[in-house]
């Protein structure tokens, strides 16, 4: 064991507060100071001669006059007329007994700051075996995740909590996936790994791989890349990324619709002989699976029939005597065949499902041509060449899935498909490495607490078997008080940024002390709490400035072709929202 | 029927004896000016305001009374007792403890007494006392608490102006000033004392010289004690100083302190003996009563080492 850091003592275990080995006061000492986040170490010596380490982190500090009885002594006591001591006080949430013998400790035990190899050991470090850089404590020195708990080994998920803009929780996303990736920290596997991206809002994600311009030139003089180096991270953009987004509504030769960025981009829409053969009709049925509802016999039954047309080689499919080519045309066939205009005819029961009323029958059809002009440019087969627009989750290290401009139907849709796709690809791998990441914000739209549809069911089995799969999912969202609970629960790492003081308040953050929640409150930008299962108290963690673009105004030179941002490129850069880490000094 | 509310509380009398003594020392009235001259005097603009003024204030606590085997085979009556000295420099920035003293004796006539060690800083040493009356017990230790205040008061290595709570006595430093706030002896004839009733807040009596073994210059002077209609004695105290130097600079000093001590004086809301009980010195006496040490300690340590005197 190395020697023990020589470090002064900052103040002793205060005797008229309880004492206990959950938490516990200390005075500070005169002319030292504690503050919150510090990384404190003591010792306590058993009857038995054996010592016992104990670490902690500060969770609160308060100072008061001692000798004052009236709150205007202070006056007194500044005039000089009255004797008054300052007596700082410092609240220690212990993080760690070594050898693990819970006592308090002795009041009058001196207390000093943690460093170096303490400090790994109050923070658990030193038994972590693959250490995933999370972020730096305020004082500039790392914070590692147990990857034990990332990867399935022992636990899996993260799941980020925080309001939109100040909470950055995207941008955080992306900095553990960075992490992941570069810090070697997956050994060999981390090229192999791979993650997917919803981008939910903006074009925020879509220049993962351009440098940030905003890198370098941050108001608060900040040595970014110096930060980075505590990391052991180098900052660059993501290499390898596929940004894949859904084609221009009418636009007959399917050209992605993305606004500020032209170049890379690939657009990605379903065949309707995909959608038939792999069953995708119930996705666009958010409430498909709820009981109550008549109508999903129906689904099941259409579902079923349509699973069985024979498809051709350009995608469309054969609806009895016609080529079904479009979106429109299947919702068409389908109404004709479950409401025939001829009123003596019955509709066919094996499309219906036996004993369905003709009620049923038309909150099906209404409920699917209402969703018609919301998908139909994402269900076709009017392309040539249409397969290969299928989507490749293999072929880049990061795939940015573009759905911001998409209306709700079609994002669950989308989001239902594409995770089912990522599952079913993993479960016939039979390999849960290497790792598929999934980051996803927004869940309680996906993943609401109250209701029931097909996409929830695949989050709740990635929640839930992705961790034996090789799937983690990296979740976001506002309020976890609005996600179903087993998506949440299931996620070994929580996250927390600035939240709602409503929302701050709720049970879903028990995890919080009483200070760290108040303190949720206020957090700046780029500020999150983390807490790992390996430690009893969240620590607070400041993640460096992202490297690569997280929204239009921030990317720098093209990683493709060399080339600055072409000229309408730079006008839609221009007319981007500000940078929201800036100005928000809180 | 006119008639005023004493601003102490009445758990602690009233700062003027009902009867007033008479004096048994000498008194020089016509000092500073002649004694049918008296009127109240208001320190003059340019006095030398001292910005530093050292408190010192002593405190006791009977821990214990004892009795003690003799060897005449009765026991013999005695005092554990635990005395604290403290000086408290107020300074405009800020006011500070400058040092403490706590002692601890065993006060005892009994001629088998021997000091008491009771682990660490649980020590009484050995006072004898010449006879075993409450009243011989009483004022040794209030003797001894006096001593102890004079050692850490010549060990105050200052010219700052040093404030004592109580009568000067032996205390007789150059920079010393002795803080009476009640009043038991009458000092002035009839014709003088209604001087005292005529002061204003902040106003001072003429010097008067008290003769006798240890001389003193002593003054009377009203403290403001924020309320209206006071009764005559309402904020009054007396201030001496040792019986040194010429009337002049006495004069001058005197001045000096009847504008310095005004600002110390505390509110009723806060003090039940308000004003004459100074901000420092109930300050001092707090923070000197936390320094005692816990009683029930003490009194749980004095009676097991009894239990073992008796085992033995």
């Amino acid at each position: 064991m190395a020697a023990r850091p020589q470090q002064p003592m900052v103040g002793r275990v205060i005797g008229v507060d309880d004492a206990t080995p959950l938490e516990f006061w200390v005075a500070v000492a005169p002319g030292h100071t504690l503050q919150l986040d510090d990384v404190v170490a003591l010792e306590r010596v058993l009857p038995t001669g054996e010592q016992v380490d104990i670490y902690g982190v500060v969770g609160q500090v308060r100072a008061r006059h001692e000798g004052a009885s009236f709150q205007s002594d202070v006056f007194l006591i500044a005039e000089g007329i009255l004797p008054g001591e300052v007596s700082e006080a410092a609240l220690i949430q212990p993080t760690r007994f070594e050898p693990e013998i819970l006592l308090p400790p002795t009041p009058g035990s001196p207390v000093r700051l943690a460093t170096e190899y303490e400090r790994d050991t109050a923070l658990s470090f030193d038994s972590v075996d693959r250490k995933l850089p999370a972020g730096l404590s305020r004082s500039d020195e790392p914070i590692f995740l147990d990857l034990d708990f990332v990867d399935g080994t022992k636990g899996a998920h993260i799941n980020i909590s925080g309001i939109s803009g100040v909470a950055t929780k995207t941008s955080y996303a992306t900095f553990l996936l960075y992490s992941m990736f570069t810090s070697g920290a997956l050994g060999a596997e981390s090229a192999n790994t791979r993650a997917l991206i919803f981008n939910v809002k903006g074009e925020d994600l879509l220049f993962l791989d351009y440098p940030n311009r905003s890198l370098d030139s941050q108001a608060d003089g900040v040595d970014q890349g110096r930060r980075y180096k505590a990391l052991g991270l180098t900052p660059a953009p993501f290499r390898d990324v596929g940004i894949v987004a859904p084609p221009r509504k009418g636009d007959p030769n399917a050209t992605p619709a993305t606004g500020s960025r032209k170049t890379g981009v690939a657009p990605f829409f379903w065949t309707l002989a995909d959608f038939c053969h792999q069953r995708l009709l119930p996705f666009l049925f958010a409430d498909a699976e709820d009981e109550r509802q008549q109508y999903t016999i129906v689904v099941q039954s259409v579902t079923a029939q349509l699973a069985q047309l024979e498809g051709t080689d350009d995608g469309a499919v054969r609806f009895e005597n016609r080529l079904v080519r479009t979106f429109a045309d299947l919702v068409d066939a389908l109404e004709d065949k479950l409401s025939p205009t001829d009123a003596d005819q019955s509709p066919d029961p094996r499309w219906t499902g036996r004993a369905v009323g003709s009620g049923t029958i038309n909150a099906f059809i209404r409920r699917l041509a209402s969703a018609r002009r919301h998908v139909e440019h994402l269900l076709r087969a009017d392309i040539a060449d249409a397969q290969h627009h299928a989507l490749d989750l293999d072929q880049h290290q990061v795939t940015v899935v573009d759905i911001h401009s998409l209306h709700d139907r079609a994002k669950r849709f989308v989001v239902g498909v594409v995770l089912r796709q990522a599952f079913e690809a993993k479960e016939a791998s039979g390999s849960a490495k290497p790792l598929q990441f999934v980051v996803l914000d927004e869940l309680n739209k996906y993943a609401p607490r109250d209701s029931s549809s097909p996409i929830k069911e695949i989050l709740l089995d990635v929640a839930e078997r992705g961790r034996s799969l090789g799937i983690i999912l990296i979740g976001a969202q506002q309020t976890a008080s609005e996600v179903e609970r087993r998506v949440v629960a299931n996620s070994a790492i929580r996250v927390v940024g600035r939240l709602d003081a409503a929302e701050a308040r709720r049970d879903e953050y028990g995890f919080l002390p009483a200070v760290a929640r108040a303190r949720a409150t206020i957090l700046k930008p780029g500020s999150m709490y983390l807490s790992q299962p390996r430690l009893p108290v969240p620590l607070l963690v400041e993640f460096p400035f992202p490297a690569w673009a997280t929204r239009p105004a921030e990317a720098g030179r093209s990683p493709i072709g060399g080339g600055g941002a072409s000229a309408s490129e730079t006008g839609k850069i221009e007319a981007a929202e500000a940078d929201p880490f800036s100005g928000l000094t809180s | 029927m006119r008639f005023s509310v004493d601003s102490w509380a009445p758990d602690y009398g009233t700062s003027r004896s009902e009867q007033l003594a008479d004096a048994v020392r000498p008194v020089d009235p016509s000092v500073e000016v002649a004694a049918q001259e008296w009127e109240p005097v208001s320190p003059s603009a340019d006095s030398d305001v001292p910005s530093t003024v050292i408190f010192v204030d002593g405190i006791r606590r009977i821990d214990a009374s004892v009795w003690i085997a003799d060897s005449s085979g009765l026991d013999q009556p005695g005092v554990c007792a635990t005395v604290a000295a403290g000086a408290l420099r107020c300074s405009p920035g800020g006011a500070s403890l400058d040092a403490v003293l706590v002692r601890r004796a065993i006060f005892t006539a009994a001629d088998q007494a021997e000091a008491l060690d009771l682990g660490g800083p649980m020590i009484y040493e050995l006072r004898v006392v010449s006879a075993g009356t409450d009243e011989a017990l009483y004022l040794a230790v209030h003797n001894y608490m006096t001593a102890v205040e004079h050692e850490l008061s010549s060990g105050l290595d200052d010219d700052s102006m040093i404030v004592f709570d109580g009568p000067l006595g032996l205390r007789q430093g150059q920079n010393s000033a002795g803080y009476i706030k009640t009043q038991h002896v009458q000092y002035l004839d009839a014709e003088q004392q209604q001087i005292i009733g005529r002061l204003s807040p902040g106003q001072r009596t003429p010097l008067f010289h008290i003769g006798g073994d240890i001389p003193n210059w002593s003054w009377y002077l009203r403290l403001p004690s924020g309320g209206t209609g006071g009764h005559s004695m309402t904020g009054v105290v007396r201030v001496e100083l040792p019986g040194l130097g010429d009337v002049a600079s006495v004069a001058a000093r005197a001045d000096g302190l009847t504008a310095a001590l005004p600002r110390f004086a505390s509110e009723a809301h806060k003090d039940a003996r308000a004003p004459q009980n100074l901000y420092p010195i109930a300050g001092l006496e707090r923070e000197l009563r936390r320094r005692l040490g816990d009683g029930r300690l003490l009194d749980r340590a004095l009676r097991r080492r009894a239990a073992d005197t008796h085992a033995a």
